[in-house]
Order: structure tokens, then C-alpha cells, then sequence
């Protein structure tokens, strides 16, 4: 399947690929300080394991300098 | 590993978020402006915040972040955000959270620029400013309506020196979904746990405790991480996109950006080394300045001591709990008029006559004629600043040294 992540369009193997799976594929840096969007709409890192993305999905890793790590 | 470890030596060995490329055990001063990139590809995700760069010293710098960064480790927070000051902390924050039509309930025992501020620079913006005595519960929830955005309040007010509960101020807070916004410059870091107590977010002016000894001016505000921003009707659309990223989001894309109240590169390193020796001139300053207030309630001259840690003081008991027994370095005492104190601070040898707190030097000041001039008598009346009221900022000097230079000038009287 096809997704986009961070304007990139990437083609996935498979239907199983959850949010932290994505994050590690992508070698996300600092992913304490990272907010993931999907389509626009933001996804608590709990979620990150049982949140899969599917066709046409568009995943954003967003950095604010100086917070994150979910309390 | 880390979040066992004490604020020292958290301040002391945070690490970099980026490593060194020469092992520098001081985070350097990144004194410029614009950094460079690759392609024009990453210079476009770096403005979208898809890549963790700094763009412009204005919005993000390394030294800067490096001093956030340790703020955050020592706090537990869940975001921080250095600014130029603790003035820009606080109108960064309420325009952030809060615009014309709004209100916020806050006391008239403030510091007073930042009276000045929500009277003469956001009132006419269109902010409503709502005052009450914050120990008194039962009005303050009448004054809470669906344009409510904060509670604002100083932990220890300066300088009538009052202490709030806040475990009650909390709750009160999070059964109406608004915020508790606190001034936390007097309690320092080390010693009180605002996350503890359930402040949604701390400002204050890192000039103080933090700089080291007023070597640079500065603030902070610190976002605990405990409020859902969907409560705030000015940020909910942000927190559908960002979640508990909402206020740093706002901040970062947006007020703090365009307001442009950054932390300068060099203030930030030296906020950073004033991290490292925090602890130890926050229990020296306290210590001393718990002996110079007995010192002075033994004085005859001496009309009235105010110092929450004094038995004497009424927040003796509410100060000890919150504030671990550790209530600041600041005291206030009065004489018979203006005049005495005028006589008194002129004969003063080693305390300087300078407007500042948490100097290593111990410095006073007469607040009713300076940081208050401005406010007519009945509103310094109803602000609780006397004439005949000195605020002693206590330092880090030998306490008998500060002792002897306030028994002589106390001679003239």
C-alpha cells in the first residue's frame, strides 16, 4: 500500500504496520519529543501500538523544540 | 535512571540532545542566527516541524533548547519554553490561552508590573481581569463563567507575602476545566513540586534563582502536562491536531514566534551553569534569611516581620507543607514611616538599595515608592504595600555580616 509520511510518499509492504513501527521504519529521531498526526488528527503514544495505517494515509511526525514524553 | 536522580546533579549531568562534537561538558553558546541545510527539501520539513532542526535563533537555538531541556529533566515537565523574561512569560502565556471576551480571575496581591500588565496592557485589548482574595473559595468559584480561562496566582505573593492553598486551588480549577496558572519565581525549583500540587502551568522569571546571581534576565513557562487543552474553547481545534503538544504548538508556531520575546543564546548559558549551584544558594539564602527575620522580630524599632517562615507569620503552617520548610529568601518589615525607612536604607553598608530577588547579594528596597509608584495610595491600600514597608531580598553572604550591617543603620533611628 501507499502512505505519506512527512510529504514522502512511501509504498508499505503488507496491511500490518502500526504507528510505532512506522516510527522505528522512518528512524524517527527523538521520538519522545515527537506528536504523530494522523490524517491531521493527533494519536496519543499509547495508541502508537494499536493504531495501523491503510491506503492513502497520511502520517505526520511533528517536532515542538522543548516538550514532549507523554506524563 | 534518570528522573532518581537529585536536582543537582540532574542540572548537573543532563545530557545534550545532540552530541558534541568535541565532548564539550558545557552545552557552547550557539551565537547565531540562521543555521544551514543540505537541500531545500529539509529546509522545508525543518519550517513544517517534520525534522528536529533549528531554523532561526528567534524561534529555536541549541543553547537555548540545551537550557529547556534541563529545565524540563529537574521539573518532570511535559514542556518548557525559555523566554526573555518572566514578564514575556506571562503575556506570552494569557495571550496565548486567552483573548478579548475572556476573563481571568487573579488577585490584587501581585507583583506590580504584572498588575500593570493585566490593568493597562490586556484590559484594553479586551481581556476581563476579575480580582478576589484567593483564600476565599466560595467567591472565587462565583466569579468562574464559561469565558473563565485561569486562575492566576503568585505561590508567595510579592510583596505581602501571602501563601495560597493550592491543593484547594486545584481542585477548584479541575472541577471547572480551567487552568491554574502559577507565579512560581519565589519557590524555587529544588524545593517545590508544582506538578505535585496540580499547577497546570508555571511562570516565572528565571532572572532570579536561576541566573546564578541577577547575571542575566530571563523567563520560563513550564506546561506541566496535566490539563486537556480540548477544555480551553480558544485551543480546542489545536488539541484535535496536537493533543497535550497544544500549548507548546501554539507557543512555538505562533505567539512566542511572532511576538519574538526569545532568550538570548548567551542568557541561556548562563541560566544553564546557574542550574548547577541552584540547590545550594536556595538553602543558604532560606537559612539566612529564617535568621535575619528572628533577628529582626527581636528589634525594638522594628514594627512589624513578614516571613512565611516565621512562626508568626499567618501562612506559617501552609507555607511548611507546600513549600517543604524552605519558604524563599524574601521578607518584608516595616518601621514607623516612609522617612525611617528612607534613613534606614541610607546607612546600610554592605545590603544594596536595588530592586531584584535571589541575588547572591542581599539587596532592599522601599516597594511603596518604586515597583508600586505608579498605583494612586487607596489601590496600594487595597494591594496591601505600605509606606512604611521595606522588602529585603536575602543573599547568600556570612548571615552575621548582613546581621551587623542591619544593627548599625537600625542605630541611626
Amino acid at each position: 500500500m501507499k502512505i505519506k509520511v512527512n510529504n514522502e510518499l512511501q509504498e508499505i509492504a503488507g496491511n500490518n504496520l502500526n504507528i510505532a513501527d512506522l516510527l522505528a521504519k522512518n528512524k524517527v529521531e527523538v521520538p519522545d519529543m515527537v506528536s504523530v498526526q494522523l490524517n491531521g488528527e493527533f494519536i496519543k503514544k499509547e495508541s502508537f501500538e494499536t493504531t495501523f495505517v491503510k491506503e492513502n494515509d497520511e502520517v505526520d511526525f511533528l517536532y515542538f523544540m522543548g516538550g514532549g514524553k507523554l506524563s | 535512571m534518570t528522573n532518581k536522580l537529585g536536582f543537582s546533579t540532574k542540572a548537573i549531568h543532563s545530557k545534550f540532545i545532540k552530541k558534541d562534537p568535541h565532548g564539550a561538558l558545557h552545552m557552547p553558546v550557539y551565537d547565531s542566527v540562521a543555521f544551514e541545510y543540505e537541500s531545500a527539501e529539509d529546509l522545508e520539513l525543518s519550517f513544517q516541524g517534520k525534522k528536529p532542526n533549528h531554523i532561526y535563533s528567534r524561534i529555536t537555538n541549541p543553547t537555548v533548547e540545551n537550557f529547556e531541556q534541563k529545565i524540563k529533566k529537574i521539573t518532570d515537565a511535559f514542556g518548557v519554553i525559555a523566554l526573555s523574561s518572566g514578564m514575556a512569560a506571562i503575556s506570552n502565556l494569557i495571550i496565548t490561552i486567552a483573548g478579548s471576551g475572556d476573563n481571568i480571575i487573579t488577585t490584587k496581591h501581585l507583583f506590580g508590573n504584572t498588575y500593570s500588565l493585566f490593568e493597562r496592557t490586556l484590559k484594553p485589548w479586551g481581556l476581563e481581569v476579575k480580582y478576589s482574595d484567593l483564600t476565599e473559595l466560595e467567591n472565587l468559584e462565583k466569579l468562574i463563567d464559561n469565558k473563565t480561562k485561569m486562575i492566576f496566582f503568585e505561590t508567595i505573593t510579592n510583596p505581602q507575602l501571602e501563601v495560597a492553598d493550592i491543593n484547594a486551588l486545584s481542585k477548584l480549577t479541575k472541577d471547572n476545566n480551567i487552568l491554574l496558572v502559577a507565579d512560581t519565581t519565589i519557590t524555587p525549583l529544588c524545593f517545590f513540586n508544582a506538578k505535585e500540587l496540580g499547577i497546570d502551568i508555571e511562570v516565572l522569571s528565571s532572572t532570579k534563582y536561576i541566573s546564578g546571581g541577577g547575571t542575566s534576565v530571563g523567563g520560563l513557562i513550564i506546561d506541566n502536562g496535566l490539563f486537556d487543552w480540548q477544555n480551553n474553547e480558544k485551543l480546542a481545534k489545536d488539541a484535535k491536531k496536537y493533543g497535550p503538544f497544544t500549548l507548546l504548538s501554539k507557543l512555538r508556531t505562533e505567539s512566542y514566534r511572532n511576538l519574538g520575546a526569545c532568550l538570548s543564546p548567551h542568557s541561556a548559558y548562563l541560566q544553564s551553569l546557574g542550574l548547577e549551584t541552584f540547590a545550594l544558594r536556595v538553602d543558604k539564602s532560606c537559612i539566612n534569611t529564617l535568621t535575619i527575620a528572628q533577628f529582626l522580630e527581636s528589634q525594638k524599632k522594628v514594627k512589624t516581620v513578614n516571613y512565611p517562615g516565621l512562626k508568626s507569620s499567618p501562612y506559617y503552617k501552609i507555607a511548611k507543607k507546600q513549600f517543604n520548610n524552605l519558604p524563599g529568601a524574601l521578607l518584608t518589615f516595616d518601621l514607623s514611616s516612609k522617612k525611617e525607612c528612607f534613613q534606614f536604607m541610607n546607612r546600610l553598608k554592605i545590603i544594596k538599595r536595588a530592586t531584584n530577588l535571589n541575588d547572591n547579594k542581599t539587596l532592599i528596597i522601599h516597594p511603596a515608592s518604586t515597583i508600586f509608584c505608579e498605583y494612586a495610595p487607596e489601590l496600594k491600600a487595597q494591594m496591601g504595600v505600605r509606606e512604611t514597608t521595606m522588602r529585603l531580598a536575602v543573599g547568600i553572604e556570612d548571615t552575621e555580616d548582613i546581621i551587623s550591617d542591619i544593627k548599625q543603620a537600625l542605630e541611626v533611628l
